[in-house]
């Protein structure tokens, strides 16, 4: 497979970030209360993170390793201010539907988990594509999971009733608790089909947070 | 020998002597007085719902066992259908039958059967089960049908102030669950813990708890015919009795089981007395059962898997500090935030102009949805003066934002839209324009800024929340939590007070400022 | 004064910024293995979360607001945590080495929390002033505390071999955390 497709294959399905690689899980518990939810978040989220790996990518010389960190944030934060005023002033319909989901992309685990797996090391044009497949992985499973708990515990998908008017959905699953339990859910029947995830590194140890925080903590434990 | 492997296979053994098939055996039978009396007095639905989740966990538990590969026959022991049948005790008579079905899977499949089965638990299945039902379907859980006739529980009557009937709680046949009648719960609950099968130090210091917490901060003192029908209502003795004292999720120690108790007690009575959550004794337990893995560790010491070896270990020695740098990354992070900066700092500028008028076309659709009629808007002049600040005392955190006044063709005053912004709704920000005529009532209320719980408090968009404000008078209105009798009264959304709450308190201020300083002029 | 104990009470229990937020997932759910390691960490959050409410809030107000710098203000956070979390590692290592040996390796790792960063953003976005931007980061930091060292106590009850293979791992501490997060939601429309 031609290498800038097979990024796209492997941010999709392969090392899907949410279901395979568990980065991100705050913005997928939060968020994931509605399918929309998932594509606006998903959407602004790739977008960001197109952006970020490319400027990684060729900050990649540049940037010492000791602070590395602090300047990723710094880049991550100053593109989602800068997408976040692009989007309010020239497309205001795209940004009233993704307003409050904008700042929160910041604290995304998946943009400084690629910033530190792949776009510090590999070129910007395989990088972008990395953000396009990882985005869009993020996307898919994060709107699967929105539609999952809307059907359920709202009655509705994207907004519109399926469930039959008798029928009375389970709010619960719209609620906190719903969040973890459809998670839960997920990763139960990835186990039980037999794709292999990084679940267990999500609950064990240091290793169980993003990549970055995976770093920081292997530089304190040393 | 099945016996024998029941008793292995259970709960902490340090416990009881007896076999959990024989405890399962005695609990249920404590409970028969309070099911028999609940079918007599509230009839076959009763005795359906009981039927149908003692069955369902049953059935369950054996599907279950058979999926995850352990003896099915494990679900005869009892001790799912004691959580069914304490599940189906704990609901409404005329709840759904779906609910008791639904729970009963919850409660044997994700409370109990996940974390490995009996003894494995750490919530107590049943009433995890009824809080799942009580979120999930808060309007079915909470409704209180006898003969067709939907009224208030004891409970709700008492914290309203009326007076009760404290004879009929206490006999069971008032307007509450199925396993309401405290005579019978207390004669099983008496005789459990006069054959050491439930321990006093739990089901007394939560009763005590509870009356003390109820006695200092109800409100009505020492009254002795409140105190008791606090106690009557709301299942703090069912709680107290059957559920608090479940083995599995309760401490081992006695003083562990004095302070499990004491807590639970008290934060029954803290959520009686203070909260607004449909049910206090539930979810109290289910917070007692999440401290009981602390009281175990703390209050009976036992030694820490970490040595204090390991610690020292792992410590190691101290990372890098800011000394460690080599001028070199400082200078390039410092270069990379000053780009940053000035990129912001370019972009802002940019966009600047753009944005205030997108934002301004977006309030003028807001305003011309609540003055109809109006073709332009101006600018109360008094606005600025509060801009930006806390309106009043008395409305929470609300600002007015813009207050525009709107004029028809040939230039009258077709009525006001006043902008207001509560940050007190249950996610964050609320804003709401808010029309009133020029003849001083509300013509319509129009949310630009709403992002509360779906199916709760985004219920305050739908036109039956929404809708009750139009052609109100422009007087203070008044939040009730439903069925309202004044003309200035509206009523809450169920299950969303702090919701309904921002929005009044914010319409509430738009409607002063109207009243104080628009009219004023 | 009644209004400055529900902000912490909000922060702490009734929004719990972990169960009902999800904020500082990564942490609740890696570190609550062990219990030790929980309450440490716990404490290290409590200590830096408070002060960088602070801080933020000062920044915010004084330097911020007033030169319409308003749109700068997640990096500035970003960069102020970042400093901060260096800054208390050094001054404990200097003036008190038994702390820091306790709380030393947490500091690190709360730099990414995000949690941190979201409190400080909220007090903002709620106009809290000075005290009230302390007492919500103290009590949310306090409410992060409870909720995973409740949870780390569960887990120390939880014995994988019971289980059935697909509910090892991840999934039984996350229906753990829905099972906490449904008793929390008790807290939920507390009006004191």
């Amino acid at each position: 497979m031609n290498k800038y497709v097979e990024r796209l294959y492997n941010g999709l399905i392969k090392e899907n970030p949410t279901m395979v690689l568990m980065l991100g899980m705050c913005p997928t518990l939060a968020v994931s209360t509605r399918a929309m939810n998932g594509i606006g978040m998903g959407l602004s989220t790739t977008a960001v993170l197109i952006l970020s790996n490319l400027v990684i990518s060729l900050l990649r010389k540049v940037i010492p390793d000791e602070v590395r960190l602090p300047s990723y944030i710094v880049i991550v934060a100053s593109l989602v201010t800068v997408t976040e005023l692009l989007l309010e002033a020239y497309i205001p319909s795209v940004y009233e539907a993704l307003g409050i989901y904008i700042p929160l992309i910041v604290v995304n685990c998946i943009i400084l988990g690629r910033a530190e797996a792949f776009a510090n090391k590999n070129k910007p044009l395989l990088s972008v594509m990395d953000g396009v497949g990882m985005g869009l992985g993020f996307t898919v499973a994060l709107t699967l999971a929105g539609l999952f708990r809307e059907v359920l515990g709202n009655g509705t998908a994207f907004g519109f009733r399926i469930l039959p008017s008798g029928v009375q959905p389970i709010a619960i699953f719209v609620q906190p608790p719903g969040a973890f339990l459809v998670i839960a859910l997920f990763i139960v029947i990835m186990n039980a089909i037999g794709i292999k995830t990084r679940q267990k590194k999500l609950v064990e140890g240091c290793d169980g947070c993003c990549s970055t925080c995976a770093s920081t903590c292997k530089e304190a434990e040393k | 020998m099945m016996n024998t492997a029941l008793n292995i296979s259970s709960g902490p053994h340090v416990r009881n002597k007896l076999s959990t098939r024989m405890i399962m055996a005695l609990v249920l039978l404590a409970l028969l007085p309070a099911t028999i009396v609940g079918v007599v007095v509230y009839g076959t639905h009763a005795l359906l719902i009981i039927l149908c989740s003692v069955g369902t966990a049953v059935l369950s538990e054996y599907l279950f066992d058979l999926l995850v590969h352990k003896d099915p026959k494990g679900c005869l022991d009892g001790s799912a259908a004691l959580t069914g049948l304490l599940l189906a005790l704990s609901l409404s008579p005329s709840t759904p039958l779906y609910a008791p079905i639904l729970g009963a899977v919850f409660a044997i499949v994700v409370v109990k059967g996940c974390f490995g089965g009996l003894g494995k638990n750490f919530l107590n299945p049943a009433l995890a089960a009824r809080c799942f039902l009580l979120i999930s379907f808060s309007n079915p859980m909470t409704a209180f049908k006898v003969d067709a006739v939907t009224s208030a529980t004891p409970v709700a009557e008492l914290l309203a102030g009326r007076a009760v009937n404290i004879t009929s709680m206490f006999l069971g046949t008032s307007n509450a669950v199925i396993g309401s009648s405290i005579l019978a719960l207390l004669i099983g609950g008496l005789l459990l813990w006069a054959f050491d099968i439930i321990h006093g130090e739990i089901c007394f210091s939560v009763l005590g708890a509870f009356t003390l917490f109820v006695a200092l901060f109800g409100g009505q003192g020492f009254d002795p015919a409140f105190l008791v029908a606090n106690i009557c209502g709301g299942g703090i003795v069912m709680g107290a009795f059957f559920m608090a004292t479940d083995y599995v999720t309760s401490p081992v120690s006695k003083k562990g089981q004095i302070i499990y108790g004491a807590v639970i007690g008290i934060l029954a009575g803290l959520f009686r007395v203070y909260g607004s959550s449909a049910d206090s004794v539930s979810y109290s337990i289910l917070i007692g059962n999440l401290l009981t893995p602390m009281i175990d560790m703390y209050v009976v010491p036992k030694p820490f898997a970490y040595t204090k070896k390991e610690v020292s270990k792992r410590n190691g020695e101290p990372k890098k500090t800011f000394k460690d740098f080599v001028p070199r990354p400082v200078i390039v992070i410092a270069i990379i935030t000053l780009i940053a900066g000035v990129a912001l700092g370019g972009t802002y500028r940019m966009t600047e102009e753009t944005i205030s008028i997108q934002k301004e076309k977006k309030a003028w659709a807001s305003y011309q949805a609540v003055v109809p009629g109006a073709v332009e808007f101006k600018q109360v002049e008094a606005v600025n003066e509060i801009a930006g600040q806390i309106y009043g005392t008395e409305f929470g955190r609300v600002k007015i934002n813009q207050a525009v006044e709107g004029l028809d063709e040939s230039g009258n005053t077709v009525g006001y839209a006043v902008e207001a912004t509560s940050s007190e709704g249950y996610e964050g920000n609320i804003t709401i324009s808010i029309g009133i005529s020029a003849n001083g009532t509300i013509n319509s209320i129009s949310f630009t800024e709403l992002n509360e719980t779906p199916g709760k408090g985004m219920l305050a968009s739908e036109p039956e929340f929404k809708d009750q404000f139009n052609g109100m008078a422009a007087t203070k209105l008044k939040l009730v939590k439903s069925g309202k009798s004044a003309s200035n009264e509206v009523d809450s959304i169920s299950g969303a007070t702090i919701t309904s709450n921002a929005v009044v308190n914010a319409v509430n201020a738009a409607l002063d400022f109207y009243n104080n300083t628009i009219k004023g002029e | 004064m009644k209004a400055l104990i529900l902000i912490m009470i909000s922060g702490a229990l009734i929004n719990n910024v972990v169960l009902n937020q999800f904020l500082g997932i990564c942490s609740f759910l890696g570190v609550s293995k062990q219990m030790k390691a929980s309450a440490s960490l716990g404490a290290a959050v409590i200590f830096v979360l408070t002060i960088a409410s602070a801080v933020a809030s000062l920044l915010y107000d004084l330097v911020l607001a007033p030169l319409g710098l308003d749109f700068m203000k997640t990096i500035v956070f970003i960069l102020v945590i970042a400093a901060l979390v260096q800054i208390v590692e050094m001054f404990l290592k200097k003036t008190s080495p038994a702390v820091y040996k306790a709380l030393g390796i947490f500091l690190p790792l709360i730099t990414t929390n995000c949690a941190v960063l979201g409190v400080a953003l909220t007090n903002v976005q709620n106009g809290y002033n000075f005290i009230e931007c302390v007492l919500s980061g103290f009590g949310t930091a306090v409410g992060y505390t409870i909720a995973i060292v409740l949870l780390a106590g569960i887990r120390s009850r939880i014995q994988e071999t019971d289980l059935p293979e697909p509910l090892r791992g991840a999934p039984i501490v996350l229906i753990s955390a829905a099972l906490m997060s449904i008793a929390f939601m008790g807290f939920s429309g507390l009006n004191i």
